[in-house]
C-alpha cells in the first residue's frame, strides 16, 4: 500500500504527459504503461467495481471523436467522401486527416481515463476522503457516512427483494417496484434517526456547543462568506470583461476572485480543529514511484520538445519518435514494479 | 441581511454558471483563435471555484447531528441506486438519481437537495472508481437540480395543488425538464474537450452549426431517455415517497436542550 500522495504526483506527472502531446506513438505507450500498471495493482480476489473498463471506454470514445471531428472539420486533402453540401448539418467532404485528428483526440481522452482508473484502484476509499480539504468538514463527515452505509443499503434492497419475493411478489412493471422501494426508504430513514441519536449522544455537533467556540466559528463563516462573494463578483465582471474583448483586465480580475475564493477555503479551513491519528509512512518505494514520475515528465518535456506535437493537417504524415523520450515515459511503470498485489 | 447575502451568493454562481455555459457557444472563435486563451481549461476552473463557494456556504447547515445522519444515509441509498444503475444499464442516459434528489429538495428544501445532488455523484464515484476531471461538473449540476426544486413551492401554491396528484404532475414535468437540461450542461464540460480545441470558428452561425452536429450525435437520445425515465419513476414513486418523506420531516425536526450546568 503506497502513500496516497505518492499516486496524486503520478497521477499529475501523468496528466501533464498526456495532454501536452498529440503523438500517437507516445499517446499509446504512455497508455500501455498506464494499463500494465492498472493490471499490477489490481487485487487478484477483489471484484471489479470500475463501471467502466479503459477498453471499452476506447471502444466508444475513439469512432465518436473521429466522427464528430469528421464531421466539423472538413480540411484535409485526402478526401475519403463526399456528402451533397446542400444536406444541413453534415454536408461537405469527409477527410482523412480530420478522421486521424478525432481518433487522437479520443486517444488522448482514453489515456487521461486510464490514468484516473489507476488512481481509483490504488488509493483506498477513505485515503481519498482524507483528501477532501479541512474547509469541507461536514461534507467529508457526510461523505464517509454514505461510504459505510451504501454496502448495508444494498444488502438490505437485496432482503427487501428476497422477502418480497417469498410472499410471491413479481417484477412486471414499474408499478411493481413500489413494494421493493418504499420499505428501502423508510427504513433508511428510520435508521438515519438512530443514527443521529447515537451522533449526539457521543457529542456530536451538539446544540450547546461551548459558546465561545461556536460564537469564533460563526464570525470566521461571516468573513469568509464576504471573501468569497468579492470573489464571484470578480470572477463575474472579469468573464464579462473577456467576453467584452477586453482580455487583459478580465483575466487580472477572473485570477483575483480565485484568489479570494482560495482564501475563503482557507479561512474556513483554519477554523476546523485537525489532528492525525496514524500518519502513513513515506519509505524507498514512495520515493521511487515519485521519482520514476517526475523523471519521466521532465524528461518528456525537456527530451521531446521537437517530436511532441503531431499534426495530420493539410495531410497524413507518419510521426517522428524520438527514443530518449520514448524511454522516459516507462517512469510511469515503476509502480508496477514496486507494489506487488500480495505483499501486503 | 444574512437572507440577503446568501441569496447575493446563489445568483452570482448561477450567472457565472450561466455565463460558461453559453461562452463556447458565443465566443469560442476569438477565444481559442490564436490560443489567446485556453477555453476549456479556464471554463473547468471558472466552474470549480464557484463550485467551491457555493458548497462553502451550503454546507453550513450540516451543523447537526440530524442534518448529517439524514444527509448521509440518503445519499448512501442513492448512490446505492446509481451502483445498481451500473451494474444493470438501463436505456441511454436513464439514471434514478435524479429522482430522489428532485423530490428531496422538494420536501427538504434547496440546500439539502443540493447537498444530496453533490454528494451522490461524489460517493458514488468513489465507491464504483469514477473519480475524474469530470466529477466538479457532474456534482455542480446535480447539485442545481436539487437546489432549484423548491421553485416549484409558489407555483405547487398558486395553483392550489399542493398534496394533490398535480402536484406530482409538476414535479414530473421538472424532471423531464431537468433530463434534458443535465445532458445540455453536461456537454458544455466535454464538447470543448471532444472536438479538439484545434479547431477554428469564425462566426456564431458556424459555432451554433457545430454544437448542434455536436449534440444530435451525442446526446440528444440520451437526455431523452433520460428525462422521460424521471417521469416515469415521479408518476410511479412521487407520492408515496414525498408522503414518508413529510411524515419524517415531524420526527426530525425535534430539538433537545439539556440545561446548563
Amino acid at each position: 500500500m503506497l502513500h496516497a500522495v505518492a499516486w496524486f504526483v503520478w497521477l499529475v506527472a501523468a496528466l501533464i504527459v498526456v495532454s501536452t502531446t498529440r503523438n500517437p506513438l507516445y499517446l499509446t505507450l504512455a497508455l500501455a504503461a498506464f494499463l500494465t500498471t492498472a493490471r499490477a495493482i489490481r487485487q487478484p480476489n477483489e471484484p471489479s467495481a470500475a463501471p467502466l473498463a479503459p477498453g471499452r471506454f476506447a471502444l466508444y470514445v475513439i469512432p465518436l471523436a473521429a466522427l464528430i471531428n469528421a464531421l466539423l472539420s472538413r480540411v484535409g486533402e485526402t478526401v475519403l467522401l463526399a456528402i451533397p453540401a446542400a444536406w444541413p448539418l453534415i454536408g461537405g467532404p469527409i477527410t482523412a486527416e480530420a478522421l486521424v485528428y478525432g481518433a487522437l483526440n479520443g486517444l488522448l481522452l482514453t489515456a487521461l481515463f486510464a490514468a484516473f482508473t489507476v488512481l481509483n484502484l490504488a488509493v483506498p476509499v477513505r485515503d481519498l476522503i482524507r483528501f477532501i480539504p479541512r474547509a469541507f468538514y461536514p461534507v467529508a463527515v457526510v461523505a464517509s457516512i454514505a461510504v459505510t452505509f451504501a454496502p448495508t443499503t444494498l444488502r438490505q434492497m437485496q432482503q427487501i427483494r428476497e422477502a418480497q419475493a417469498i410472499r410471491g411478489h413479481r417484477m412486471r412493471r414499474l408499478r411493481d417496484w413500489l413494494p421493493l422501494f418504499m420499505p428501502l426508504l423508510t427504513g433508511g430513514l428510520e435508521r438515519a434517526l438512530q443514527l443521529a441519536e447515537a451522533m449526539a449522544s457521543h457529542g456530536f455537533a451538539s446544540e450547546t456547543a461551548t459558546a465561545h467556540t461556536g460564537r469564533a466559528q460563526a464570525a470566521c463563516h461571516e468573513r469568509s462568506r464576504m471573501v468569497s462573494i468579492l470573489g464571484l463578483l470578480g470572477i463575474l465582471s472579469g468573464g464579462l470583461l473577456t467576453a467584452w474583448r477586453q482580455t487583459f483586465w478580465g483575466m487580472a480580475l477572473i485570477v483575483t476572485g480565485g484568489a479570494a475564493i482560495w482564501g475563503a477555503l482557507w479561512l474556513t479551513g483554519r477554523s476546523v480543529p485537525h489532528t492525525t491519528y496514524r500518519r502513513a509512512p513515506w519509505g524507498y518505494r514512495e520515493w521511487l514511484v515519485t521519482g520514476g514520475a517526475l523523471v519521466a515528465v521532465a524528461g518528456f518535456l525537456f527530451l521531446g520538445q521537437a517530436t511532441r506535437t503531431y499534426n495530420p493537417y493539410p495531410a497524413l504524415t507518419w510521426p517522428a519518435f524520438d527514443t530518449f523520450t520514448g524511454t522516459a515515459l516507462l517512469g510511469f511503470l515503476l509502480p508496477a514494479l514496486v507494489v506487488g498485489g500480495h505483499d501486503d | 441581511m444574512r437572507r440577503l447575502l446568501r441569496a447575493l451568493i446563489y445568483g452570482l454562481t448561477t450567472a457565472i454558471g450561466l455565463l460558461a455555459f453559453v461562452y463556447p457557444v458565443v465566443m469560442a472563435g476569438p477565444a481559442t483563435a490564436d490560443g489567446a486563451i485556453n477555453t476549456p481549461l479556464l471554463l473547468a476552473v471558472v466552474v470549480g471555484l464557484s463550485f467551491v463557494a457555493l458548497l462553502l456556504e451550503v454546507q453550513g447547515d450540516a451543523a447537526n447531528a440530524k442534518f448529517v445522519a439524514l444527509l448521509g444515509i440518503l445519499t448512501a441509498m442513492n448512490a446505492a441506486l446509481r451502483f445498481a444503475e451500473v451494474a444493470i444499464p438501463g436505456p441511454g442516459g436513464f439514471s434514478p438519481i435524479f429522482f430522489l434528489i428532485i423530490v428531496t429538495g422538494y420536501a427538504y428544501g434547496g440546500r439539502f437537495g443540493f447537498l444530496l445532488g453533490a454528494l451522490t455523484l461524489l460517493v458514488s464515484a468513489l465507491i464504483t472508481g469514477g473519480v475524474g476531471p469530470w466529477l466538479p461538473y457532474q456534482m455542480l449540476t446535480a447539485g442545481w437540480v436539487g437546489l432549484s426544486s423548491p421553485l416549484l413551492h409558489p407555483l405547487a401554491r398558486g395553483l392550489r395543488v399542493e398534496g394533490r396528484w398535480p402536484e406530482i404532475a409538476l414535479l414530473a414535468l421538472f424532471g423531464l425538464g431537468w433530463g434534458l437540461l443535465y445532458g445540455a450542461l453536461m456537454n458544455l464540460s466535454s464538447w470543448t474537450f471532444l472536438t479538439g480545441m484545434g479547431v477554428k470558428v469564425t462566426t456564431l452561425r458556424e459555432t451554433l452549426r457545430q454544437y448542434g452536429i455536436f449534440y444530435v450525435t451525442t446526446s440528444l437520445l440520451w437526455d431523452l431517455a433520460r428525462g422521460l425515465g424521471n417521469v416515469a419513476l415521479m408518476l410511479a414513486f412521487g407520492a408515496p415517497t414525498l408522503r414518508a418523506l413529510r411524515r419524517f420531516h415531524k420526527r426530525f425536526s425535534f430539538t433537545y436542550q439539556p440545561q446548563a450546568v
